[in-house]
């Protein structure tokens, strides 16, 4: 007869095979324990009680935790567990996974709390005198199945920390990466400081997190230009720069990168009071060109077609092989490329909301230079590369500018004149993105311009005040970058045989925002219209899909899974794509 | 029966509003009254052409209407051509073009654009389309006896390639034999000159232009 396991609270009732670890039936079950040391019985993070049901002696492990803790009666390990009768369980919430928001407003989503990086402290006993066990041993054995690293150096260091000065007793903390390497042993218990980075690598501002491993909490955030935008404002010209020359400028382009990275950690350690040493990964997610740069692989495959990638999807590499200022003995997270320029910023962004497992039709965009649009029909997803342009990020605008304070990022025609409102509040200096939408939605609405882009003024000039204005080459650029988005949708759609009536859901990610209004989206046909509670707008996708790979590992395998199931589309060889591009060089609403 | 000037207006204005429809009734009608049909090409069509040329440099005419004027054109060209052939007993042209997109390239708007407007202008125009080998163009251009050959390219990095291109003809012991109009977003009139190119043209309008302006010079006294 199988043992029936009953669960509290809730009540509910498991058939069980006699002799099965408590943890894996729960697990089974969907009842998601912490199971922080991988069932190694060493982190003591999933105690539950035993309510009715054999309460064996505990091991000598469970014991020392057990006293250490000042346990009530009755509680055991379920990973140490074995159900041999009818058994009631209580499942304390201190012992369950914890989950964490991936974003702090619009869309409802949490991971579990995973992290590839764990530390756990455990004691280390002086050898034996007949057979004394080696010292790495010592410390390896702990970790059924535990892999010591590769790096001499990082052998050195450990057996260098896990020494027993006098030969006594002594607590140490292991640092395992994704259950399985033993990256280092620190002297003491400093289980407490474990942190990682999240990082948004685009290719005109770069974004580090400084997040809490052991409770998911963001530290601190740092944002700044990257360094390699003196080589060039769009990845084009940085590829075309490193073209052939990996020694000299591939080299140098991969230093502004990194350099400039490091600033922000260093600024973000300064201001945390957190060591770099207590860093022992960093998670990237950057557009495929951009990882190309940070690791220094060659991009010459980027920049003629077909346009391939070098990499897709690479294991954590070592930091010290980086040049990031965090722990040497770290780790180095990719998030995968999808294909050719559809990068890791992609799936990193797919990851944080989640869009495999959402059932019907959507479709997500990230725009930024680079204009990626994802459709999902229902299980199935593509993908392309509009390439919008930078006008989005103000660049190529007379007066643009990208979104800091001082830019105009919102702006009202009232009565005939026009009323903004800049960033910070501060004087206003130049148009940011979202701005521009504004203006030329509502020139168009009030007959300023045609809807073929013409200005209407003889002067050809829309004056906002303070010296701001748009010129005609300015309407020029955003038909340009607004065409290519609404191109790429249609023809995604249209390969796919779908009409926007067909999409459960629009995600927009990137630069914009929130600022992004979508009436004027519309109305000049960057979004098609659609229902507005169908749209969501989640920032910066990107950044939040980083956190979400550095706070759970299974999340990682998932999210390199679906980059390669994604299909890629090369809109340009697209039979049409000419025909629907003139046309959408219209400014009007679609759908 | 409208008065001559009246129809050349007529035809100018066809040209200029994009009206492909309009643009070939009246050529059908000027080739079945026997007209001069030079003149209606000078006067009517290639007047709306220019009109054209001077609206997309104010900001007026974008790439929609560009296209569309360049088909209108087409339209009216493709029943022009033939009937002054026949009537001159020698093949009309302005001259004979390949033109593509270069190696490693698939972006062809510009290009088309191009190779449209150097139809409606008169010029025989084989199109090879994107991503065209180097030893492609050479060897269609070699067989269909061309005296240019036109090179888009879209990125700085493949627009190396028009250097190498140049560079092949030499090996050929060819450059002598075709012109080369090279043109594209990152392209400008200092590379045309550093690598070697006979013409450049910032867009559609400056390469019809620049084309006219290498028939010219190279035309036997």
């Amino acid at each position: 007869m199988s043992p029936i396991l009953k669960i509290l609270p809730g009540g509910t009732a498991i058939e069980a095979r006699r002799g099965e670890t408590l943890a894996d039936v729960l697990e089974a079950a969907g009842f998601h324990l912490s199971l922080y040391c991988g069932r190694r019985g060493l982190c003591g993070k999933c105690f539950v009680e035993i309510v009715r049901g054999p309460v064996p002696e505990p091991t000598g492990e469970e014991r020392a935790l057990l006293q250490r803790r000042e346990l009530p009666q009755r509680r055991r390990l379920a990973c140490g567990y074995r159900i041999e009768a009818d058994t009631v369980v209580r499942l304390p919430s201190e012992s369950m996974l914890p989950e964490m928001p991936v974003f702090t407003h619009g869309i409802t989503r949490s991971i579990g709390l995973a992290p590839a990086v764990k530390k756990i402290s455990y004691a280390l006993s002086k050898p034996g005198l007949s057979s004394p066990p080696a010292l790495l041993d010592l410390a390896k054995d702990r970790f059924h199945e535990a892999r010591l690293p590769e790096s001499v150096e990082a052998l050195r260091r450990m057996a260098g920390e896990a020494r027993l000065p006098d030969h006594q007793d002594r607590e140490v903390t292991a640092v395992i990466h994704s259950n399985r390497v033993l990256l280092a042993v620190e002297k003491g218990d400093t289980t407490g400081r474990n942190y990682g980075l999240a990082i948004d690598l685009g290719t005109t501002t770069v974004v580090v997190e400084i997040v809490d491993l052991n409770s998911g909490a963001v530290i601190g955030t740092e944002a700044g230009i990257n360094g390699q935008t003196r080589f060039g404002a769009d990845v084009i010209s940085r590829i075309a720069a490193a073209y052939g020359d990996p020694e000299r400028t591939g080299a140098a382009l991969r230093t502004a990168v990194v350099d400039g990275l490091n600033q922000l950690i260093d600024a973000l350690c300064q201001r945390t009071g957190i060591r770099p040493d207590s860093v022992y990964e960093a998670v990237i997610a950057g557009n495929t060109a951009m990882n190309h740069l940070f690791l220094g692989l060659p991009v010459d495959t980027l920049a003629v077609a077909p346009y391939y990638a070098a990499f897709s999807i690479l294991p954590p590499v070592p930091a010290e092989d980086t040049g990031l200022r965090v722990n040497p003995r770290g780790r180095v997270y990719i998030a995968p490329n999808i294909k050719s320029y559809v990068g890791g910023d992609i799936s990193a962004g797919l990851t944080a909301i989640d869009l495999e497992r959402r059932p019907g039709n959507f479709v997500f965009i990230d725009l930024g230079t680079n204009g990626e649009i994802v459709l999902k029909k229902g299980a199935k997803m593509v993908a392309a590369s509009t390439a919008a342009g930078p006008a989005f990020e103000g660049m190529t605008i007379s007066r643009g500018m990208l979104a800091l304070p001082g830019a105009v990022f919102r702006a009202n025609l009232k009565d005939g004149s026009w009323v903004v409102r800049t960033i910070a509040d501060a004087p206003a200096r130049g148009i940011c993105g979202t701005g521009l939408i504004d203006i030329v939605a509502l020139s168009l609405k009030h007959g300023r311009i045609t809807p073929r882009g013409r200005i209407l003024d003889p002067d050809k000039k829309i004056g906002i005040g303070d010296g701001l204005f748009l010129v005609q080459k300015d309407i020029r650029e955003i038909q340009l970058a607004a065409a290519a988005v609404k191109t790429g949708i249609r023809m995604l759609l249209a390969g796919r045989r779908l009409t926007v009536a067909d999409l459960d859901g629009i995600f927009v990610a990137g630069a914009f925002g929130n600022y992004l209004n979508i009436r004027n989206a519309t109305a000049i046909g960057l979004l098609p219209r659609i229902d507005r509670a169908k749209m969501f707008f989640v920032g910066n996708a990107s950044l939040a899909g980083a956190r979400a790979l550095l706070l759970n590992l299974p999340e990682r395998v998932r999210c390199e899974r679906l980059a390669g199931k994604i299909g890629h589309v090369s809109l340009a060889m697209g039979e049409d794509f000419q025909k629907e591009f003139i046309e959408a060089l219209n400014l009007e609403a679609w759908n | 029966m409208n008065n001559p000037n009246e129809i050349l207006a007529l035809m100018a204005e066809a040209v200029v509003e994009g009206n492909r429809d309009k643009a070939a009734s009246l050529a059908a009608r000027a080739v079945a009254d026997r007209l001069d049909l030079h003149l209606v090409i000078e006067n009517g069509y290639a007047a709306g052409i220019q009109k054209v040329g001077e609206l997309w440099e104010k900001g007026e005419y974008f790439l929609p209407e560009l296209m569309a004027s360049a088909e209108a054109m087409k339209a009216a060209m493709t029943l022009l051509r033939p009937a002054l052939e026949s009537s001159r007993g020698e093949p009309s042209s302005e001259g004979k073009a390949v033109i593509g997109t270069i190696e490693g390239d698939i972006h062809d708007i510009g290009k088309n654009l191009v190779s449209s407007m150097l139809s409606a202008n008169g010029f025989d125009v084989i199109d090879l389309g994107a991503d065209v080998k180097l030893g492609i163009f050479i060897d269609r251009a070699v067989e269909a006896k061309v005296d240019f050959i036109c090179l888009s390219a879209l990125l700085t990095t493949t627009m190396l390639n028009q250097r190498r291109l140049i560079a092949m003809l030499h090996d050929r012991g060819l450059r002598g034999r075709f012109k080369v109009l090279v043109g594209g977003a990152p392209v400008t009139r200092q590379w045309a000159a550093d690598i070697g190119a006979d013409g450049y043209g910032e867009n559609a309008m400056a390469a019809v232009k620049a084309a006219k302006e290498i028939m010219a010079r190279g035309a036997k006294p």
